[in-house]
């Protein structure tokens, strides 16, 4: 017999197939044909599909399990522990300050976060009182990392869906923050500016200009997203009604954050627990009640401005003096400004410790390479990330070191309710639910 | 769930006080024991009752605790336990920990979005076959949770619809965040000229039993 080139490969005609399977049970091969005899062969129609790891979509290296009944999605099984760095098993090697680099590393989008969370469970351990200015440091820099993190989520959700001008957009009035917070820490990202104690530095004289220049900026910017998305037929039909979670739902799957907002509660830890000095600032808690994509999109907008509410009211009241606590056996002696290098400088101070006190030298050293030591005890220290409930729950042995970190990343959490909410959509509109949920893969898996 | 709290009323500030929280579960459970510090209620329960007792903060009215905000593991080892290694100013931690029996403790932090307070619950399992009860069935946030405590402290959670590895490699040996788990077992590069497998190669076998 003419072996037919065009012909589906085939152990009837192909003799090397033929070897392959036997001695197999027949239900290990597939072997080329109509779709429809295929789908006659196997009982359940569904199919299970791999999205990710490395998929433009999922922001990072999130593997999603999707079964598939056509093109409709049955059940969604998000598989995550690709990017797991074991920070929080490395921080019990590190001393309380050095922490700070490391969990300033986890939800990237968010350094600032991080650091400040972690930091007020060691301050509370401590029992010690932060400086006023260095709170409201703390604030209008966190609020800054919120409009930061809430416009790659825009600019990434927007690129999933096509629209690539709002991708420019965000990524661009991000840098312009960036670079306020590299003026500031010395670093775009991952910054350990925040220290349990206060912060790395003072600020730079021209922080009151910068803030005043960005915030003119982003506010007349805010405008474009809402004049380009708002009313987009596009953005429109792609978003409402997809990815729907009540509040109910959103309390037994731990969902906090702009999900829950969208789902009708006002639930807002600045509010409801104020830290950082957050009960002087008048502002609101944004909420939609539809509870889909396109109410946490208005949330986050809405967020955005709320957020620069707070920050000018923090830059008109901002409060002079020492950015760290007095308690020398916490704070560095030196007191460091921020050099053209980035890097934190005292000249005076180096002096003192290089050329007139060996005691003094001495104590630095110890002080820098040994850390301070933290009364034993356990505390948990939530904040309001841009994704929702951000808590450290730590524990020390008495030492220099944390003897366990453990973090609740809203990510990770939130992750449990995309299951429910891509239930029965179309896959292109798993690709908006996970967008909606504005994962973190560094935070997912710490 | 029944009873939704009503959009605003976590902010009202209707706190119940941390003493009447603790009064309260005191007076349902005879046996649990309370302690507040640093501002922060803990509650000690014993595993068997710890079902029961988040089931009950949860429908309870007062307590009314909607949310599982966090669950994780602490490990403290039987023993006078110092790890000895550089105890010196960079390195390996000193810790002076004297106990009689190694316990995983995992806490539960309980938050209440409609009374606007929150409380943990502390409940300790022996390290040597940890097992707890599973929370899934009255919160189903913890099924992550429960799935990482179990990767990383090894906590058999019974009644789990899925207890698998989250954040470690499904083959991985040994549960990394316990203070027993070998480090520093892989020879570092630049001594003695050895020759290092690469990290998939090596044997873990030797080192976690």
């Amino acid at each position: 017999m003419a072996i037919d080139p065009h012909a589906s490969p085939s152990s009837r005609t192909d003799p090397t197939l033929a070897a392959m399977k036997a001695g197999f049970d027949d239900d290990l091969f597939v072997e080329g044909a109509d779709w429809e005899t295929v789908v006659d062969a196997v009982e359940d129609e569904t199919l299970t599909v791999n999205m990710g790891p490395q998929h433009p979509s999922t922001h990072g290296v999130l593997r999603l399990v999707l079964e598939l009944d056509g093109e409709t999605v049955t059940h969604l099984r998000p598989i995550v522990g690709y990017l797991h760095t074991g920070i929080e098993k490395n921080a019990e090697f590190r001393t309380w300050v050095q922490g700070t680099t490391f969990f300033t590393r986890m939800d990237y989008l968010a350094p600032l976060f991080n650091e400040a969370a972690f930091s007020l469970g060691v301050e509370k351990l401590l029992g010690i009182e932060v400086p006023e200015r260095a709170q409201a440091v703390r604030v209008i820099l966190m609020e800054f990392n919120r409009i930061a993190s809430h416009l790659v989520w825009l600019a990434t959700g927007g690129m999933e869906l096509g629209s690539t001008t709002v991708m420019e957009f965000g990524f661009r009035e991000r840098e312009h923050i960036l670079d306020l917070f590299e003026s500031q820490s010395g670093l775009r990202m991952n910054h350990a500016y925040i220290r349990p104690g206060g912060i790395a530095q003072d600020t730079t004289d021209d922080f009151e200009a910068r803030c005043e220049a960005l915030l003119t900026l982003l506010t007349e910017r805010l405008y474009d997203y809402e004049d380009l998305l708002t009313k987009n037929p596009i953005w429109n039909h792609r978003l409402r009604d997809v990815g729907h979670i009540t509040a109910e739902r959103c309390y037994a799957l731990g969902v906090t954050g702009p999900l829950l907002r969208a789902a009708g509660v006002p639930w807002d830890l600045r509010k409801a627990e104020p830290y950082c000095g957050y009960e002087q600032y008048d502002f609101e808690v944004p909420t939609e009640t539809a509870g889909d994509c396109y109410a946490r999109f208005l949330v986050r907008l809405e967020e955005m401005r709320q957020s620069m509410r707070i920050i000018r009211q923090a830059l008109d009241t901002l409060p002079g003096g020492p950015v760290m606590v007095a308690d020398k056996r916490i704070a560095w002696p030196s007191q460091q400004s921020l050099g053209t290098d980035g890097i934190g400088n005292d000249p005076a101070y180096i002096r003192h410790i290089m050329g007139e006190s060996m005691e003094a030298l001495i104590n630095h050293f110890k002080l820098v390479t040994q850390g301070f030591t933290v009364p034993a005890g356990q505390v948990y220290s939530p904040v309001e990330s841009p994704r929702g409930e951000l808590g450290y729950a730590i524990t020390s042995a008495g030492t220099n070191k944390p003897y366990r970190v453990h973090v609740r990343e809203p990510s990770f959490v939130n992750l449990q309710a995309a299951n429910e909410m891509t239930r029965d959509h179309l896959v292109a509109d798993v690709i908006v639910v996970v967008a909606s949920l504005d994962p973190v893969m560094g935070g997912v898996d710490r | 769930m029944t009873t939704l709290p009503a959009p605003g009323r976590g902010l009202s500030g209707d706190a119940r006080s941390l003493d009447d929280l603790a009064a309260r579960l005191t007076d349902r459970f005879g046996d649990v024991t309370t302690d507040l510090a640093h501002g922060e209620l803990t509650v000690h329960v014993a595993p068997e009752q710890l079902v029961a007792v988040l089931t009950f903060c949860r429908d309870d009215e007062e307590l009314g605790c909607e949310l599982l905000a966090d669950l994780s593991g602490v490990h403290w080892p039987a023993g006078d336990h110092v790890v000895d290694r550089q105890p010196s100013t960079t390195g390996w931690p000193e810790y002076r920990i004297a106990r009689d029996e190694g316990v995983i403790e995992v806490l539960y932090i309980l938050r209440s979005v409609s009374r606007n307070h929150w409380l943990r619950i502390s409940v300790g399992t022996p390290d040597d076959e940890p097992r707890l009860p599973s929370v899934t069935g009255v919160y189903e946030t913890a099924n992550f949770h429960e799935r990482e405590v179990y990767d990383f402290f090894g906590v058999v959670f019974d009644g789990h619809p899925d207890l698998t590895r989250i954040l470690m490699p499904d083959d991985w040996l040994g549960h990394p965040h316990r203070k027993d788990y070998p480090l520093g077992g892989v020879d570092i590069p630049y001594k003695h000229e050895k020759f290092i497998p690469p990290p998939d190669e090596r044997d873990l076998r030797e080192v976690v039993d």
